[in-house]
């Protein structure tokens, strides 16, 4: 899981762009357009930056089994949600990780995967793309050895640069995650260049959450807003110089904003938690439902009361007054 | 003529959407916009999609038809469908 506050944030405001478009909300759609589902909570590492409380060790003890598992794509699929992410924790380490992105992309939804890298051998990579996956994001938070592998507890760069080259040779298309921190902020573009030339479509940043793992490493791992005014700025350039050839997609607006907008435009977006909790969005602490117990129809319209409910507008708000609150975000609260 | 690769599309009781998941942009449709989008899946060719249009929707001073040709042209524009 990388340490950003959003990545594919896309998953539908809905867009008004052509002559037939109207206007809706999340809260006109039957059923979710985009499924963030972390599949488990085990990783390989230990990274410094995390905003989950991943690691080597801490897969929850109440994750889905195979057939609740199964159970959960069957049901997107007679939803006809159109895509989905696997992401952890490490996705790739979880025991029946082929089985479900099988499964996934048989059912016609398109897939998209986030993880570390560390396990994209040359057959790994084949076998995705022979699946069909989308698309595999990985997150490189540095162009060089030395500031990844220290971010990356465990990690090892050139392990993550192999599996992208992997990738690349088996026609898998390739998106780039990248966490800032204090230590490889000024990386940016040369991480942003080593994506294109890795063969990546796309390059997503943002800045980096105050939750997770990162909250006991924040004195040492958080930018200064110096450096974030030279991290966007460089964004804004490469966004433009890359323009055409890779999208290079940020985020520049602080979480509060983010929130606050999302208060008035909930994206059409379930996080799935491993154990099979939904959560309304990543960075606020509230559940909206169990796929475990109940059906993707219920938690659907749980979700669509939880955004209203007054204890949501009170948590963003109390986040101006105190931004700190973020650590608490896995501590769920429940709505329904 | 087809819906491209990576875009995906659902009806919905207002129309429909269209989700091209590679750009992960969300457009919703009017219901005639997503019987177009509905026919150009199942694909129909542009000359059939429009005359079955102009009989659903009793195009009498053809506005469906040109409102029809117009969007099939931003669709294609767009790269949300292929021939």
């Amino acid at each position: 899981m990388s340490g950003t506050q959003t990545s594919a944030a896309a998953a539908a405001g809905a867009g008004a762009e052509i002559p037939a478009a109207v206007a809706t909300g999340s809260g006109d759609l039957g059923a979710p357009l985009y499924v963030a589902w972390q599949l488990t909570n085990e990783c390989n590492l230990a990274c410094l930056h995390c905003i989950e409380e991943s690691g080597p060790g801490k897969a929850f003890r109440d994750e889905l089994g195979r057939v609740e598992a199964f159970c959960v794509v069957d049901q997107l699929a007679a939803q006809s949600v159109p895509y989905l992410s696997l992401s952890g924790g490490e996705p790739m380490v979880h025991p029946f990780f082929f089985e479900l992105v099988e499964r996934i992309c048989a059912s016609g939804a398109e897939l998209k995967i986030e993880t570390n890298g560390h396990f994209l051998e040359p057959s790994t990579c084949d076998r995705l793309r022979s699946l069909g996956v989308k698309a595999v994001q990985v997150s490189l938070d540095g162009a060089s050895r030395e500031t990844y592998n220290r971010m990356r507890v465990r990690g090892d760069f050139d392990r993550a640069v192999s599996g992208i080259r992997a990738l690349a040779a088996a026609g898998v298309p390739i998106e780039i995650n990248y966490s800032p921190t204090r230590f490889n902020a000024h990386e940016i573009g040369a991480a942003i260049d080593l994506a294109c030339e890795l063969g990546a479509y796309s390059f997503y940043t943002g800045r980096t959450m105050y939750t997770g793992n990162a909250v006991k490493t924040w004195r040492a791992i958080a930018p200064e807003e110096e450096q974030y005014a030279s991290f966007f700025e460089v964004l804004r350039a490469k966004s433009v110089e890359y323009r055409g050839r890779m999208r290079v997609y940020f985020h520049e607006l602080g979480l509060l904003e983010e929130l606050r907008y999302r208060l008035r435009h909930p994206a059409a977006l379930l996080i799935v938690l491993p154990n099979g909790l939904v959560k309304l969005i990543n960075a606020l602490p509230f559940v909206c439902g169990d796929l475990r117990t109940q059906s993707l129809e219920e938690v659907w319209s749980n979700f669509q009361r939880a955004w209203h409910d007054p204890r949501v507008a009170q948590f963003v708000e109390d986040l101006a007054e105190d931004p700190r609150k973020t650590a608490a975000l896995h501590q769920w609260v429940r709505l329904s | 003529m087809k819906l491209s690769k990576y875009t995906k599309f659902r009806q919905e009781k207002f129309g429909g959407v269209l989700f091209e998941t590679r750009s992960e942009k969300v457009f919703s449709l009017n219901p005639t916009a997503a019987a177009v989008v509905s026919a150009i899946g199942s694909g129909d060719d542009e000359r059939s999609i429009i005359e079955r249009l102009k009989t659903r929707f009793d195009d009498r001073d053809g506005a469906i038809e040109r409102e029809a040709i117009e969007f099939i042209a931003e669709l294609r524009q767009k790269g949300l469908i292929e021939d």
